[in-house]
Parts: structure tokens; sequence; C-alpha cells
């Protein structure tokens, strides 16, 4: 051991007394029961994924990557403790409700312990289906495992340390980002644009309506049949109309560099719908007062555009943009199964989910796979916390 | 009324849950349950010979259910394994026989037979297989699975422009394709490419059998367990070179579509003449040799083309047979192996050969063929089968038995959708894809190696 489990734990408490018992002094509580807290907490969140790891990173033969490793996990794990005992004990200290003040509870049961059944739907499912097979994924990302294996084998943090040499897949990393980026921008403006349009008012614009979501109705495997149809090399409409008018045929799916633009097309036009309807919804929450008060003060339809319509859709844009990004990161793994199965040319169409799926059901790789959707998720979680942080300051709620 | 509705939707409610499914049907058959990798019009041949079965044995059901594909079994497998819910019987390809076999799950038909010469009244024979079938399933000296559907990789040349360029029968080597390709291309109303393959694994491995090269090591798996790859030979740099080659001459379509998704894609531009050849599986010889007739041409199928400076050893066979799951109850059990023996006998296994084009895998069907004339009318159904009997048996012919093998297949054709679309040097390529396909063989052995 290069640091003995020992010395850790006594390090997390010392931190965890040290955060804690200055939480206390401010609020106003009493020091040492706030430092003997802290250093039961941090302790405890030392040992939050060590314990079951064992302190394999800590062993004599691991690189120094897995010993960095092991001190983000130690840390970690004394956050998620902390950072939610330091919170509770300030409001508790200060005798603060432990809901939020913003939202305003109007009534209360008349037992406390009625909550519980009526919650117990929810989280039957919530356990079974989300924390459960989170847990599992936590567990098989430390180990070799293959569905159907006679044995299973730990191998540490080893299925992640690789993945920071792989360039392969810092490469479907940077892929991911970008074809991301511009499903999510593209379809949005798009969307606007068409919104916009629909929203005038012009004869059957009901029936436009109706038309415009109707893509949002299909499925995305079928999205990516659809197109699959129109794009393929052999037979398929595009090409032929293109060979016929301009006398060029694209590889529009073997490409790898028109491959991932075809994905996008697909996948940009399966979500104009959903947005459309938002854009359409929101539109329809622009007071008419304040256009025409704009018109009337001779503001253009572009100036009246950017600045009353544009900033009254701000609430819209913002939702938009989080669940378009979890569209184009999650959903648009049956689109491109379709279109480029196997991931495209030279993985051109190979997305981190995508990956996932390859490496888990098609490889039977269960903890490599593992990993990648563990890193998955904690770069959509951090893209989402910074979208709320930089975003929620832009976003206007009211006139 | 609102009252009574929800009254009368949480009674059927409760009573689908209490009432079992299995109590509503009858239940005095043997229920057998087989998954078989196909969903289309072979699906529907295996349904009507399970409906054929059940009249004929009334004390069981044979149930049959069709996957996406051979992976995709593959993988559900593996699933249903994990949860007890295997079927009586499952169909794997070649490729996942290691598998398989380190499963422990399946009991080999031998073992199941006991030496039995008929079955139910169905009369057994498992010597009347043809040679490399027996070859490829005989493990450990047993006979393991029940041969199905069997092929080889053969080549169909659309004869109108290859008349057109002056070239009577389709090219054998790679220099002769080489040849015809540049009449082909030269042609005025030439097909847009030359030919094409499918970027599926079985198709490096038959280019490597033919020049009596190995895929991995021990004797491709067959003296002792695997543990290295062995492609990356001369041999294997070879094929890397000349399908670069054929691509960057503009003779070769690639449709960018790997493993079992690019069989589609091959059947697409042969079908629509954008290529004059395709390499294939004989596994669709009938719909092939039908696909010229409906199109106005004339297909015909000819072996699988071989490098002209290492010269031909022989091919393999592909394909996938039915593995009894061990363990059953002995009458499903029972049910399964009668099944199994119905569905391969003398008329079932020529009437699948003509359905298909996969091989007669019993000789007695063989000579059943020969005698109604099917050979005589239909040339191109005795291709597969005549490359095999030529075939010499040696252990890189016998093909490889390796364990992960459905992933080493995504490296290699990874590896060759590399080379052809990059000017990355084959050399380099090959080496990489072979570290890969050692860790994965080294990470399955760890795992599975009994």
């Amino acid at each position: 051991m290069i640091v003995s489990p020992q010395l850790l734990i006594l390090g997390a408490a010392v931190i965890g007394a040290g955060v804690l018992g200055s939480v206390f002094r401010r609020a106003g509580g009493r020091t040492p029961v706030g430092m003997a807290l802290g250093a039961a907490g941090g302790a405890l969140g030392s040992l939050l994924f060590m314990a079951p790891l064992d302190y394999c990173t800590f062993e004599a033969e691991r690189e120094t990557l897995d010993v960095i490793f092991g001190m983000l996990l130690v840390v970690a794990g004394m956050a998620l403790v902390l950072a939610p005992a330091s919170w509770i004990s300030e409001r508790l200290i200060r005798r603060q409700s432990l809901i939020s003040e913003s939202q305003i509870t109007t009534g209360t049961f008349k037992h406390w312990w009625l909550a519980f059944p009526l919650l117990l739907p929810t989280l039957t499912i919530l356990v079974l289906f989300l924390y459960y097979p989170s847990v599992e994924t936590l567990r098989l990302s430390t180990k070799l495992s293959r569905l159907g294996a006679r044995r299973e084998v730990s191998v540490c943090m080893d299925n992640f340390t690789r993945l920071v040499h792989d360039a392969e897949y810092l490469d479907i990393v940077g892929r991911t980002l970008w074809i991301s980026a511009v499903i999510v921008v593209l379809s949005m403006a798009l969307s606007l644009l068409i919104a916009t349009m629909a929203y005038l008012p012009v004869r059957g614009a009901s029936i436009y309506r109706v038309l415009l979501v109707w893509p949002y109705a299909i499925s995305p495997a079928v999205a990516g049949i659809i197109f699959l149809l129109m794009f393929n090399p052999a037979g398929g409409i595009i090409n032929h109309l293109t060979g016929q008018w301009f006398g060029v045929k694209l590889g529009w799916l073997n490409d790898p560099k028109v491959a991932p633009w075809t994905v996008i097309l697909a996948s940009v036009w399966k979500s104009m719908g959903f947005n459309i309807l938002f854009y359409i919804a929101g539109l329809q929450n622009v007071p008419k007062d304040l256009i025409e008060a704009g018109a009337i003060d001779g503001a253009g339809v572009l100036r009246r555009f950017w600045h009353i319509v544009w900033p009254m859709l701000s609430p819209t844009t913002f939702f938009l943009i989080v669940t378009n990004l979890t569209y184009a990161f999650f959903e648009t793994y049956a689109t491109i199964d379709y279109l480029t199965p196997g991931g495209g040319p030279l993985k051109s169409t190979t997305t981190m989910m995508y990956q996932v799926v390859q490496l888990g059901i098609r490889n039977n790789d269960m903890g490599k796979a593992a990993a990648q959707s563990i890193v998955l998720f904690l770069l959509v979680i951090g893209l989402t916390l910074l979208l709320f942080r930089s975003g929620e300051r832009r976003v206007t709620y009211g006139v | 009324m609102k009252k009574l509705v929800f009254a009368a939707l949480m009674f059927a409610l409760v009573l689908a849950l209490a009432v079992p499914a299995s109590t509503i049907q009858a239940q005095d058959r043997t229920r057998v349950d087989v998954w078989i990798a196909f969903q289309d019009y072979r699906l529907d041949w295996t349904n009507e010979k399970a409906a054929e079965f059940n009249e004929m044995f009334p004390q069981y059901e044979v149930v049959i259910t069709g996957g996406f594909s051979y992976e995709a079994v593959f993988a559900q497998v593996a699933v249903a394994a994990e949860q007890n819910q295997l079927p009586a019987v499952v169909q794997f390809f070649e490729a996942g026989t290691q598998d398989a076999r380190d499963s422990g799950l399946f009991k080999p038909i031998a073992d199941a037979l006991a030496g039995r010469t008929e079955i139910n009244g169905l009369p057994v024979d498992l010597e009347d297989f043809v040679a490399p079938v027996i070859a490829y399933y005989t493990l450990d000296g047993k006979f393991t699975s029940m041969p199905w559907n069997t092929s080889s990789s053969i080549m169909f040349s659309n004869m109108n422009f290859l008349r057109a360029a002056g070239i009577e029968t389709p090219p054998a080597t790679w220099g002769e394709i080489d040849a015809a390709c540049e009449k082909i291309m030269a042609l005025d109303n030439a097909p847009e490419y030359c030919w094409t393959f499918p970027n599926h694994g079985w198709f490096f491995e038959q280019w490597l059998a033919q020049q009596n090269a190995l895929y991995v090591n021990n004797d491709n798996g067959r003296s002792a367990r695997a543990t290295e790859v062995a492609f990356n030979s001369e041999a294997g740099l070879a094929i890397l070179k000349w399908l670069d080659d054929q691509y960057n001459k503009g003779y070769l379509y690639y449709s960018g579509a790997q493993g079992g998704d690019s069989w589609v894609t091959v059947d697409q531009s042969y079908q629509t003449q954008q290529v004059a050849m395709a390499v294939y599986s004989s596994s669709d010889t009938t719909l092939y040799t039908q696909m010229g007739l409906d199109n106005g041409f004339e297909t015909v199928a000819s072996f699988y083309p071989y490098n002209d400076e290492t010269g031909w050893t022989g091919n393999l066979i592909g394909g996938a047979t039915l593995w009894l799951v061990d363990g059953l109850d002995p009458e499903v059990e029972e049910g399964a192996l009668t099944f199994l023996v119905y569905l391969t006998n003398t008329e079932n296994a020529a009437d699948w050969h003509k359905l298909t084009g996969y091989i007669a895998i019993r000789e007695s069907a063989n000579r059943l063929l020969e005698e109604e004339g099917w050979f005589d009318e239909n040339p191109n159904q005795t291709v597969a089968a005549r490359q095999l009997s030529e075939s010499t048996v040696t252990p890189a012919t016998s093909g490889a038995l390796v364990g992960g093998f459905p992933a080493i297949r995504n490296v290699v054709t990874a590896a060759i959708d590399r080379v052809l679309l990059t000017d990355d040097d084959p050399a380099a390529v090959l080496e990489q894809a072979a570290a890969d396909a050692n860790l994965i063989i080294e990470e399955y052995n760890l795992l599975n190696a009994p």
C-alpha cells in the first residue's frame, strides 16, 4: 500500500471535523458536537467507495493515475456525506424548514406517515428501475464481466484509467460533443423559424401545426428507417435525384465525412416536432400588447423579435436546450443504429451512448460498458449543471 | 357508473394476475421452445415444419421463436441463461461454438441420444451427415450440436456484365478478378462498381483458410484452447492489401456496414446492378439466382476467389447448428431431440437446401436431389457443396474455435474498414487488430476457461 487505509480514514475524519465544526460555529451551534459529527461523517464518506473497492487503488503495484483516481473517489465520497450533512445541520440549528422556501406549502398531512404509502408506488419503481441498476452499474464498472461467464474478476479502476489513454475513446467523446451540439443548435434554430412562420395568422394554420409536430410522434427507429430508404446508396431517392440534377452521388452512409451529417439530419428532423410544439406554445404566451406597443413605437419586425419575442421565449429556449441535449446524447441511438449499423465507417457516427451498447451487447463486455456509461452520465450531469448555472441568469420568467 | 367501471377493471386486473397464463391453455402437451436466428422465409419454413411435427406427435408442442440475427440471439441466450429462462433448443452460429462449449449450458447430441438408432420411431443416423459438417461440430470426439444450416462463401456474377466484357466464366482468383474488373469498368454501360463483399469477419476467415493460414494458435484452437490470434501473418496482410488495392482502384464497393448488418447492403447493390459481382454466403443462392431472373440477368455462382500466389487449400463451412440445452425435463429433452431429428431428416434437408441454398447436409439428401435431377437444373446450387468436398481438411480449413469470437470479428471488420477508408499502413492496422483481439481472448479465457 502506498497510503495506509487507517491514515486515510484519520485524514478524512480530521477534514470532516473541520468542515462541520466551522459550519456549526457559523450557525451558532455547539462546535464540539459539529466536530464529532463531522469526524464520523468524513470517515464514513471516505469509506463509501473505498470499502467496496478494498483500497485497491493504493496497492503498491498501481500507477500514479490509479492513486489520483483513488484520492478523487475518497474526496467524492466525503463530499457526498458532508455536503448534505452540513446543509441539514445548518438549517436545523437556525430552525429553518428543511423544505425550500420558494415552495409554498399550503397544506399538511393529518398524519406524517401518510406520505410514505402515497410515495410507495413511485419509490418502488425508482428503486427497481433506477437505483438498483445504478448501483449495479457502479459495481460492474470495477469488474471484468461477461454475461454467461463462469466468474467475474475485479479490475479496480482499470476500466476507467484505460480510457484516459485510449485515443479512440477520446475521439468518440469529441465526436459526441460536436454531433450533439450541432443537433441541438440546428434543430432549435430551424424549429424557432418554422414556429414563427406557423404562428402567423394564415388560413389553415392548425393543419400546418399538426403536420409539423408529426415527426415527433414517430419513433427514432422509424425515423432511421425512413432516412435509410431515402439515403440508401443503392436505389435511394436522394442519390437518384442528386445524380440526375447535379451528377453527384454522395456516400451518405458509407463516407466517414458525410455519414455523421446524415445522422444529424435525421435526428434534427426527428426532434423538430417537439421543439416547434413548445415554441408555438411559447409564442402564444408573448403578450400581444407588448408587440403592438413596439410596433407603434416604430420597431421593425426583426427589432420586435429580438427585443421582445426572443427574451420572452427564453424560458422555453432554456428548457429546450436541456431536453434537446439529453435527446442528442441518449435518444439518437436507434437512429444511428438503423442508418449506420455498427457505428458507421471509421466509427464516424459512434457516439458515447452507441459505444456503450456496442461494448456491452455486441461484445458482451459488461465491465467496460458500465464504466463508459458512468463517464457519459457524469458528463451529461456536468453539462446540465453548467447550463443551469450559466443559463438561468439570462432567462426572463416574467415581464 | 364510474365506480362500477373502476370496480370491473380492478376485478379484471386481479383475475389476470391470479390466473397464470399457462392454466388457460390446455396443458397436456409438453412444450418445447426453440429459438432460431431467422425472421424471414426461413422462419416461415421452420414454423411449417414445427406444425407438421406437432401434428405427427400430439404429445409435443414445438414453439419456434425467430430472432433478428445470429449475433442478437447469441446475446439473448447469455441474458436468458443468467435468468434461467433458456428454451430447449438454441440456434448458434459457428462463431459461437467455443462460447457455447465453455458455457456448460448445453448437452452434446451424442450424449442425449446415448447410442439410440431411433427416437419416437424416427430413425437416427448421424453418420449420414456430410464430412465437413461432422468435422466442424465433433468436439472432444463427440457429436455436439445438430447441424442444420451449413453454407460456404461463394461468388455470384451478373453474366450480362461479364459477357459484355468478353468474359465467359467468372474469375476464380484475385488476379482474375482484377483483370475482369478492368474490362468490366471499361464498358460503356459499366456498373457503378465492379464487385462488393459483406464486411463480415467470416469472409476474412475464408480468405485466410484458402491460403492454409491459421486464425488463432493451437491449430485454430482445435488441439488446445486458443490463447492468441494468428491472423496477423503474411496471409492476413495479403488480404488487407488486396482489398485496399481493389478499393483504391474503384473496383470494390464498400457499403460501410459491418458484421451482421452488412448482408443486406450487398443484396441491394447486387439486385440493383450497382455491381457486377458479389462474394456472399451460399445460404442465399436461391435468392440471388432469382434476383437475376427478376431483373433480367443471369446469375452464375462460382467458387470463392483465392490468392493466386498462395493457391487454394480449401474453404470453411459457416452457418449455424442447433444446441440442446442441458438439464431439461426428460420429456422436454426427448421432444426436443425428436424435433431435431425430424427437422434434419433426408426430405427436410433436401427441401431446406432447395429453399435457401444452404448445402444439403445429408449424403442421402444429396442422393435424393441428384435423382430428382435438381442439381442438373440448378447448377448454382452445387457450387458450395463441391467447394467444400474438394477442400483439403487441415486445421486452417476446419475453422477456428476461440472464445469471444463475435467480438474478435468486430475487431477484424473494423480493421478492414480502416484499411479501406484511410491511408493507414495495412501492416500497422493488422498488428493493432491482433493486439485488440488478443486482449479479448485473454479476458475471455480468464473469465470462462473451466
